[in-house]
C-alpha cells in the first residue's frame, strides 16, 4: 500500500472505512446483545480472543479461512462461558466481562508465547507467514470507480460480509418476530416468559452470536488488517464499542455512523504517525508539533465526549444488565 | 432532591447488583476452594501443553516464599495489589462500579515522580516524600471524581467513563514522560529517576521490605473499622445493597457515591505513589496492570477489606513466584497468571451462583394458591 499513489482524501476516506469494519463487525454483536438485555464489557477480550486464535492457525496451517473459522469459533467459546455465568449463573455481568477481559489477555499471551516457542525462535517477526493472511479483494469495474472505487469496493471480503451482515440484522430486528423477541427481550422478559418465549435460551443465542462476531472482528485486525499480532493489540478498540452502542441509541444506522467516525478519527491519528516519518502529505506537517499522544488519546476523549452530549435520556433496553429471572431474596 | 435521580439510564437502575456478592461473606473455604481448583485447572491445561506440573509447583513456591527475598518481594507485589484492590472494593460495595483503578494508580504515580524529581526538591526528603505521596493520592481521587461528576451531570455510566477515562490517563502519563519528565539522553517514554534520599525507607537493608508495605495492610485494617464501626460505612452498603432504600430512607445517595468514589480513587493513587517511591524509583510508559488486577482481588477477597488483603497476598505470591518459573529451564510465559486470576474470578463467580442458584430453586417450586390455577380456565 503506497499512500503516494492517492489523494489524500481518497486514502484517509478508505483507511476509515477499513479501521470502522471491526468496531462495525464487533457493534453488531454488542448491540444484538444488549437488546437481548444483556452487556458485554468482555467484548475487547473476545475482539482479543479472535485476534490470536486466527493469528496462529492461520500461521500453522498457511489457510485464512481457517483462522477466520477458529476466530469466531474461539469468540463463541469464550461468549459462551460468559453466558454460563451471567445467564445460567446469574452473576453480575459487569464482573463477569471484566474477568473475561482478563482471561483473553491472559490466554493470548500465553498461548502466543507457545506459538512463538513452537515457531522455535523468539526474536521471531510478528508478520505472517507470506500467503497466510488474506489480500483485499476487488468487485470487478466498481473497484475502479472514482474516489467509491478504492475506498468501498477494494477492501477485505470481510468488510462486503459485515455490510451484508448489517443489513440482515437491521431487517431482522425491524421487521421480522424474531427482531420484535429480541427487543421484548432486553424490555420486558417478563412479558417475554408469559408468552411461551425461553429468555434464557434466546439470551444465550444473542451472546454467542455476539461472540462469533466479536472473534471475527479480532481475525480482521490481525490476519486483514495488519498481518501480525501484538500482546493487547485491540488496545481499547472494544470498549470503544460499547461507548459507540449506547451513542447510536441502540439503532444500526447510529451504530454505523458512530463506528465511521471513530474511523475516521482513528485513520488520520494513524496517517500522522506515518506522516512525521515520511514526506507525503505536506498538509498534515502543519500538525506534528502537537505531541504524539494527543492522537493517540483522541479517539477516547472523543467517545466521552459524544457520551457527555448524548446520554442524557436516551432509551435503552429497559432490563439492560439485569439477570432472568431478576429477583430471589436471600 | 428527587429530581436529580435519573431513572433514564438502564446501567442506573441496577438496585443492589452486589447484593450476592456482599451477603455472601462468609464463605472463606468456599474461596480458598476456589483458588486451589483454579490452580488445578490452569496446571491440568499446562501439563496438556507439556510443561511439568510439579517442577512448575516447587519452582513456583520456592519463588514467591522461599526464602527472605522472595518472601518480601511477594510482599511489595501484594501492596499495589492491595491497595488497587480496596480502591474496587470500596467502590463496589457502595454501589459505584469503578474500574479505573488503573488510570487513577497510572496518574497517582505519574505525580509523585514529578514532584519528587523534578517540581518539588527541598534540602529535607520527609516533606518532600509525604507532600509527594498525598499529591499523588488526590491525583487519584481527583480523576475518579470526574467521572462521577459525568455521571451526575451528563448520565454518562461510570462503568464506561472509567474505562475509557484509563486510556485517556495513560496517554496522558505517557505524553507527560515524553515532555516535561523526560530522563535526559532517551528517546523513551520514562522519567528520571528518583534521588535514593526520597526514596521510601526500607526495614530489611537489600530488599524491597519498605514503609508503604505496613501503610496499605494498616489502611485495610481501618478500612474494615470503617465499614464495621461507623455510619459512613453502613450507609455506603446500604446504597450497595439497596440505593432505592437508602434514598428512601433518607441517605443522600448521591453525595455518599461521589465521597465513596473518591476514597476509591484516593487508594488508586496511593498505590502509584507508593510503587513509584518504594519500588521502582521511576516511571515508564508502561507501568504494570496493578489496576485491572485489583478487581479480580477485590472480588476474591469478597469485597471485605480484610479478606482483600488476603487476595491481594496471594496474587503477590502468584505473580513473583511465575517470575521464577518464567526465568528457570521450564520458560513458561508469564502470562499464565492473569489465567490464573480469571479463572479464579469465573469459578468464583459460577460457584456462587450455583450455591446461590440452588436456594432460588427451591423457592421457585412454591406452589401457588389452589384458587389462581383455575382462573385461566374462564
Amino acid at each position: 500500500m503506497n499512500p503516494a499513489h492517492e489523494n489524500l482524501l481518497t486514502f484517509l476516506a478508505r483507511q476509515t472505512v477499513s479501521a470502522a469494519t471491526p468496531l462495525i463487525l464487533a457493534g453488531i454483536g454488542e448491540l444484538v446483545s444488549e437488546l437481548a438485555g444483556v452487556i458485554d464489557i468482555g467484548i475487547e477480550g473476545l475482539m482479543l480472543t479472535g485476534c490470536i486464535a486466527a493469528y496462529t492457525i492461520a500461521g500453522a496451517t498457511g489457510h485464512g479461512s481457517l483462522g477466520l473459522a477458529t476466530a469466531i469459533l474461539a469468540g463463541m467459546a469464550v461468549a459462551a462461558l460468559f453466558a454460563a455465568t451471567t445467564i445460567s449463573g446469574r452473576a453480575d455481568q459487569i464482573v463477569s466481562g471484566t474477568a473475561l477481559n482478563l482471561l483473553a489477555l491472559g490466554l493470548s499471551g500465553t498461548i502466543w508465547s507457545l506459538y512463538q516457542n513452537w515457531r522455535g525462535n523468539h526474536d521471531l517477526s510478528t508478520a505472517l507467514p507470506h500467503g497466510a493472511g488474506y489480500s483485499r479483494l476487488a468487485v470487478g469495474a466498481l473497484a475502479r470507480l472514482p474516489f467509491f472505487g478504492p475506498v468501498f469496493f477494494d477492501q477485505y471480503s470481510l468488510f462486503y460480509a459485515t455490510v451484508l451482515l448489517a443489513a440482515m440484522v437491521w431487517g431482522i430486528i425491524r421487521f421480522t418476530r424474531m427482531g420484535l423477541i429480541l427487543r421484548a427481550l432486553g424490555d420486558s422478559p417478563q412479558a417475554c416468559q408469559a408468552c411461551g418465549i425461553a429468555v434464557r435460551t434466546w439470551r444465550w443465542l444473542a451472546v454467542l452470536f455476539a461472540g462469533g462476531c466479536a472473534g471475527a472482528a479480532g481475525a480482521y485486525l490481525s490476519i486483514m488488517r495488519t498481518h501480525a499480532f501484538a500482546t493487547d493489540m485491540t488496545g481499547g478498540q472494544g470498549f470503544v464499542v460499547l461507548a459507540l452502542v449506547i451513542f447510536g441509541r441502540w439503532s444500526m444506522g447510529g451504530l454505523i455512523l458512530g463506528c465511521l467516525f471513530f474511523g475516521a478519527i482513528n485513520s488520520l491519528q494513524q496517517t500522522l504517525q506515518t506522516a512525521r516519518y515520511t514526506s507525503h502529505y505536506a498538509a498534515l506537517h502543519a500538525l506534528q508539533s502537537v505531541p504524539f499522544e494527543v492522537f493517540q488519546m483522541l479517539p477516547y476523549v472523543a467517545a466521552l465526549a459524544a457520551l457527555a452530549v448524548l446520554s442524557r435520556n436516551h432509551p435503552g433496553p429497559h432490563r439492560l444488565g439485569r439477570p432472568w429471572p431478576e429477583e430471589i431474596s436471600l | 432532591m428527587m429530581t436529580t435521580f435519573h431513572s433514564s439510564s438502564p446501567l442506573r437502575r441496577h438496585a443492589g447488583r452486589f447484593s450476592r456478592l456482599i451477603s455472601a461473606v462468609a464463605l472463606l473455604p468456599l474461596t480458598i476452594g476456589t483458588c486451589g481448583l483454579a490452580l488445578g485447572l490452569v496446571l491440568s491445561g499446562l501439563a496438556l501443553a507439556g510443561y511439568p506440573p510439579l517442577a512448575i509447583v516447587s519452582r513456583w513456591v520456592d519463588g514467591s516464599i522461599g526464602g527472605i527475598y522472595p518472601l518480601t518481594n511477594s510482599l511489595a507485589d501484594a501492596c499495589p495489589l492491595l491497595l488497587t484492590g480496596l480502591a474496587a472494593g470500596i467502590a463496589f460495595r457502595g454501589g459505584v462500579l469503578n474500574i479505573g483503578a488503573q488510570g487513577q494508580f497510572l496518574l497517582g504515580a505519574m505525580v509523585t515522580v514529578g514532584l519528587s524529581t523534578r517540581w518539588l526538591i527541598f534540602h529535607s526528603a520527609p516533606p518532600v516524600i509525604i507532600l509527594a505521596i498525598l499529591a499523588g493520592t488526590f491525583a487519584g481521587g481527583l480523576w475518579a471524581l470526574l467521572a462521577s461528576v459525568l455521571e451526575r451531570y451528563r448520565s454518562v455510566p461510570i462503568v464506561l467513563s472509567t474505562i475509557l477515562l484509563n486510556f485517556v490517563a495513560l496517554y496522558v502519563v505517557r505524553a507527560i514522560l515524553q515532555g516535561p519528565l523526560q530522563a535526559g539522553g532517551t528517546p523513551a517514554p520514562q522519567s528520571p529517576q528518583i534521588a535514593p534520599a526520597y526514596w521510601l525507607p526500607v526495614f530489611i537493608p537489600f530488599t524491597s521490605f519498605h514503609l508503604g508495605i505496613p501503610i496499605a495492610f494498616v489502611l485495610a485494617v481501618l478500612f474494615y473499622a470503617l465499614n464495621q464501626r461507623t455510619t459512613f460505612g453502613f450507609e455506603s452498603l446500604v446504597i450497595g445493597l439497596n440505593p432505592g432504600a437508602a434514598r428512601l430512607a433518607g441517605i443522600r445517595v448521591t453525595r455518599k457515591q461521589f465521597l465513596v468514589m473518591f476514597m476509591s480513587g484516593c487508594c488508586a493513587g496511593l498505590g502509584g505513589a507508593l510503587q513509584v517511591l518504594g519500588v521502582t524509583h521511576f516511571m515508564t510508559g508502561s507501568f504494570g496492570n496493578y489496576g485491572y488486577a485489583g478487581i479480580a482481588v477485590a472480588l476474591l477477597g469478597r469485597l471485605n477489606p480484610l479478606g482483600i488483603a488476603g487476595a491481594a497476598l496471594f496474587f503477590g505470591m502468584l505473580d513473583t513466584g511465575a517470575l521464577r518459573v518464567e526465568e528457570s529451564s521450564l520458560a513458561l510465559p508469564h502470562a499464565v497468571v492473569n489465567v490464573v486470576k480469571a479463572v479464579v474470578i469465573l469459578l468464583m463467580l459460577l460457584l456462587s451462583a450455583y450455591l446461590l442458584g440452588r436456594k432460588l430453586r427451591t423457592r421457585q417450586v412454591d406452589p401457588s394458591p389452589p384458587g389462581d390455577r383455575g382462573s385461566d380456565k374462564l
